[in-house]
């Protein structure tokens, strides 16, 4: 084996990558917590912002919400 | 409109001066800008693309260290994958917004028109006296907005990380790519806005906008020659300007005059559309 | 008094289907003014055009005035069924961004939002999500909307068809000062709403023009006296009510112009005569139930009403 992967010289690296993940996750939470009426039951939408890297957060900002005028 | 030229007889009087049209664009420019504000396009989809944009070099340099861990290869293998150029690496880049980041903006766009006109929105704001023109130009605007805006934050988040973890590229060469991909984004949302006043589905606009899209960009893979001056050739020559160098100048500035002109005349025939068939609701 | 808006031959047809075909009628300044119709009668199609949303398939329209101002939109306030604004602006800068599309400016466009909140009734909701409106607050909002560049002309699709009945008597109050400062046309399928409000009536149906004029003048051209008769339940009276109203309903058949009735309804047990000459019918019909010792528990003259007279040209 060669050298192990270092946490410590990677993590600065991608320590944006997360913190940007983190910000949609958080948006995407914040807007179904406020949202009237979601498409589909509101808790499998957080578990999707949650668990789905990257994509839950899109899927709710295209699909996720109803509005009307 | 046979009743606006009975009533007035001179034809500067029909149409409202310049200036005042101008305004009335700029106030309808501003509230879209204003709703991408509140429904957080503005922010999510910048970010987006910023993801993308670093995902790729990280994950080209950890690449082979992942696979080593990956723990699936016998013992002994000898992992030896040469780290591509850097000038390779924004290539690729590219490449990801062109499926990833193409979707993500059809997605956004594709209601926007429709949306409106489906709610019956569209009918309180057209009976006023704004031109069909600048209704969808407006739009058209504010999304180019989102989509320059997303693909710059993106594309120079990716060539700070690719001089980061791999190596420099020149900045005339990244910024003389971002323009042109930015054309063939410019593209791809002005026909998903034209999409959107022709159909009343937002889904039937998406699906249509992101077809074409392919389309056009695997006839432009396949038939280099033939099709080099298609808009679907832009990604290609994009890609080329940053790693080589675009090699046929006079396909390029031919493809760049036919994306110009192929927008006009889809803003045009958006309107155009909608003014055949604004029985909005 | 001018002629606001003269409309001939205005003709609309979606593929084989005439929606309306060739109505003119005019709008005098400073009139309120009703187009009356059953639901599917073209009142919509016709609103559409005027307000420029549909292009029609024949016909003109003149604008008094669009000369000057050029666009005749310019000169036009529209307030759709159900009106559709953008949920996530405020009252507010709905209202400022409907007078700037307009070509108010940005100072001009913020006082008249300003008072026309106030003057709707909404002022205490201006800076909260439209999204949040309830009905009634968003026919108001529309109403706001189609006022904030002082038009000539308001044209509004059934204003008050949508609300319950305690926002529609507030919105009718709304309309009947609106209607001393400018122009109204508005549509609706209900007679009492044209009633209170309008000096013109349009009745409309099948996408023409059945019957229009000042409603006064409607109601006293067409009125007409009537009888109504009631009698006891009991088997001979009843059956002379059948036999009597068989025998004028023939007579009706016959076309006799001279003949005393012009018309009979019978409805829950009352009969209603419409007649040519009250003295001579009221004295025949007395003594022929005098004659026949019917019981009767009712005889009341009148006229007939507007609502008659709608019915009549609605269905007729």
């Amino acid at each position: 084996m060669k050298e192990s992967i270092d946490l410590s010289q990677i993590l600065p690296i991608i320590a944006p990558i997360i913190v940007i993940q983190l910000i949609l996750m958080v948006i995407a939470l914040v807007l179904c917590a406020k949202a009237e009426r979601t498409r589909g039951p509101k808790w499998v939408w957080v578990l999707i912002i949650i668990f789905v890297n990257i994509f839950g957060p899109i899927a709710f900002f295209i699909a996720g919400r109803r509005t009307d005028g | 409109m046979s009743s606006e030229a009975k009533a007035s007889p001179s034809v500067s009087v029909a149409n409202p001066p310049l200036s005042s049209s101008m305004t009335r664009y700029r106030v309808m420019v501003e509230k879209e800008l204003l709703e991408l504000v509140r429904s957080f396009k503005l922010l999510w989809v910048p970010l987006v693309f910023i993801l993308l944009g670093i995902m790729q070099p990280v994950s080209t340099y950890y690449m082979p260290a992942i696979l080593e861990h990956a723990g699936s290869l016998p013992d002994g293998t000898v992992i030896d994958i040469p780290l591509p150029q850097a000038a390779e690496v924004l290539a690729q880049t590219l490449q990801q917004f062109g499926t990833l980041g193409i979707l993500v903006l059809v997605l956004v766009c594709m209601g926007t028109v429709s949306g409106e006109r489906n709610s019956g929105a569209a009918s309180l704001i057209l009976v006023k006296p704004v031109s069909l023109l600048s209704y969808v130009g407006s739009k058209w605007t504010a999304m180019l907005m989102l989509a320059w805006g997303s693909l710059a934050a993106g594309y120079l988040a990716s060539w700070y990380y690719t001089g980061l973890l791999i190596g420099a590229v020149p900045l005339n060469k990244v910024i003389g790519s971002l323009l042109i991909y930015g054309l063939w984004l410019s593209f791809v949302v002005t026909t998903a806005i034209l999409f959107s006043s022709l159909l009343r589905s937002p889904a039937a606009a998406a699906f249509s906008s992101l077809v074409s899209s392919i389309v056009l960009s695997l006839l432009a893979g396949l038939f280099p020659k033939a099709l080099g001056w298609s808009p679907g050739a832009l990604s290609g020559f994009a890609s080329q300007a940053v790693a080589t160098g675009i090699s046929d100048s006079g396909e390029f500035s031919l493809a760049i005059l036919v994306v110009f002109i192929g927008m006009i005349a889809a803003v045009c025939a958006a309107a155009g559309a909608l003014r055949r068939s604004s029985a909005v609701e | 008094m001018t002629t606001l808006l003269q409309v001939k031959g205005l003709s609309k047809s979606f593929g084989a289907v005439k929606a309306v075909s060739d109505i003119d009628f005019t709008i005098k300044e400073g009139h309120c003014v009703a187009l009356l119709g059953p639901n599917g009668a073209g009142k919509t199609t016709t609103i559409r055009m005027i307000t420029g949303l549909l292009k029609q398939t024949s016909g003109e329209m003149e604008f008094q005035g669009a000369a000057e101002s050029g666009h005749h939109r310019s000169l036009i306030g529209y307030l759709p069924q159900s009106p559709s604004f953008y949920s996530w602006m405020t009252g507010t800068e709905y209202l400022v961004y409907a007078g700037r599309l307009c070509g108010l400016s940005a100072a001009t466009a913020k006082l008249r939002t300003k008072a026309l909140l106030e003057r709707v009734g909404i002022s205490g909701a201006a800076k909260r999500r439209i999204g949040s409106y309830s009905g009634g607050m968003k026919q108001r909002l529309g109403l706001a909307q189609a006022l904030v560049h002082q038009p000539k002309l308001l044209v509004m699709d059934e204003p008050v068809s949508a609300l319950d009945p305690l926002g529609r008597k507030e919105v009718l109050e709304l309309l009947r000062e609106l209607k001393q400062e400018t122009t109204v046309l508005f549509s609706t399928h209900v007679l009492h709403d044209a009633e209170a409000l309008c000096d013109d009536v349009i009745i409309i149906r099948n996408g023409q023009i059945a019957l229009q004029g000042a409603i006064d003048r409607i109601r006293e051209d067409h009125r007409k006296p009537t009888i109504e008769l009631q009698v006891e339940q009991d088997e001979h009276s009843q059956r002379w009510m059948t036999s009597f109203s068989r025998r004028i309903q023939s007579l009706l058949n016959k076309k006799d112009e001279g003949a005393l009735f012009q018309d009979i309804q019978l409805q829950n047990g009352i009969a209603r005569f419409t007649v040519r000459e009250m003295d001579a019918a009221r004295r025949m019909l007395m003594e022929e139930l005098a004659h026949e010792q019917v019981k009767v528990s009712r005889l009341e003259v009148g006229h007939t009403s507007l609502e008659d007279l709608f019915m009549k040209v609605v269905t007729g």
